[in-house]
């Protein structure tokens, strides 16, 4: 399927974004301090 | 043609300008006092410190010092984008890429180029373009890089690469000596040679390599294309024959080449399906 180019950064920031939440739900977030607000989610997930 | 051309290059650089300022950000956070409410040091916003501390987490369960879980997270998202449009990370996302091109593209100005024509030869002695006899084993050496930190990281208490990071030696504004050196080798690299770094030593360009092969956002050339050779002029990785190179590993996906390219059709953006051929 043919896309347009002008798509083609929003594509990857998206990719990089959504990616990188999986990653911080999967319990991959920062480890110190406070502020982290998704890491205290999947702790409480979990 | 040219208006979408001439936005997409914008785009890029655009991109490019924030990678570089938001990398700086995080460099000038981690010297401010306070460094433990701040998720962790420099180095666990690194994408390739999630590789380095990856063997070590998966054998004992403990990352390395300097790293932590968030590198895990910065990691996947990295793949995330090679997975979906190869080392388009490495040409859009880098900072330390980014960097690259800002400084050929100054070097090119100082010796003389006062505007970029697409698709004509730089009159510039420098960057320079090494010759294939030894441009092509060079390309290798990331891959030496690569396996020589993987193996190095089962035996480190810190990420093996960090005493010598190009990217913590520009970004993290905390320097040692080795830091310094590590900054001239890649600042005298990247105005000899147009994305030095990437071309040879990057280890996170090697890991991503692959992805070129797989991903499904690529780019296809037609028959309509003529090898007039504009592509290959404008390739910052100096890539030959373009348009039938188009999944080379060494590829980043910045799209120059689409951008350059002034025959409609001869290079096109494309979602390939699983199993599909260009």
């Amino acid at each position: 399927m043919k896309i347009n180019p002008r798509y083609y950064p929003a594509i990857i920031i998206a990719a990089y974004v959504i990616f990188l939440l999986l990653g911080i739900l999967l319990g991959f977030g920062p480890e110190r301090g406070g502020g982290h607000g998704l890491l205290l989610l999947t702790e409480t997930c979990a | 043609m040219t208006t979408k051309t001439a936005s997409l290059s914008k785009s890029r650089r655009t991109i490019q300008w924030l990678a570089v300022i938001g990398t700086f950000v995080i460099g000038l956070r981690h010297i401010m006092p306070g460094e433990a409410s701040r998720g962790g040091s420099f180095d666990s916003f690194c994408a390739f410190g999630g590789i380095e501390t990856l063997l070590p987490y998966l054998f004992t369960g403990q990352v390395l010092k300097s790293t932590n879980l968030l590198n895990f997270s910065v990691l996947i998202a990295t793949l995330g984008v090679a997975l979906v449009a190869g080392r388009a990370f490495c040409g859009w996302l880098c900072g330390l890429g980014a960097l690259q091109d800002f400084v050929a593209e100054w070097t090119r100005k100082l010796l003389g180029k006062k505007r970029h024509i697409r698709g004509k030869p730089s009159k510039t002695i420098l960057p320079l373009r090494l010759p294939a006899s030894i441009d092509r084993p060079l390309r290798y050496a990331k891959y030496l890089v690569l396996a020589a930190i993987l193996v190095a990281s089962l035996y480190a208490a810190f990420p093996p690469l960090r005493e010598f990071c190009p990217v913590r030696a520009v970004f993290s504004l905390k320097m040692t000596p080795l830091l310094w050196l590590s900054l001239v080798v890649f600042l005298a690299g990247s105005v000899l040679v147009e994305r030095f770094w990437c071309k040879y030593l990057c280890p996170l360009g090697a890991a991503l390599a692959l992805f070129n092969k797989i991903s499904p956002v690529r780019l296809v050339s037609s028959t309509t294309c003529n090898n007039c050779g504009r592509c290959d002029i404008e390739c910052s990785m100096g890539i030959e024959d373009v348009p039938n190179n188009l999944t080379d590993t060494e590829c980043i996906r910045c799209l120059e080449c689409l951008d350059t390219c002034t025959r409609d059709g001869s290079l096109e953006l494309k979602v390939l399906k699983i199993g599909e051929e260009q």
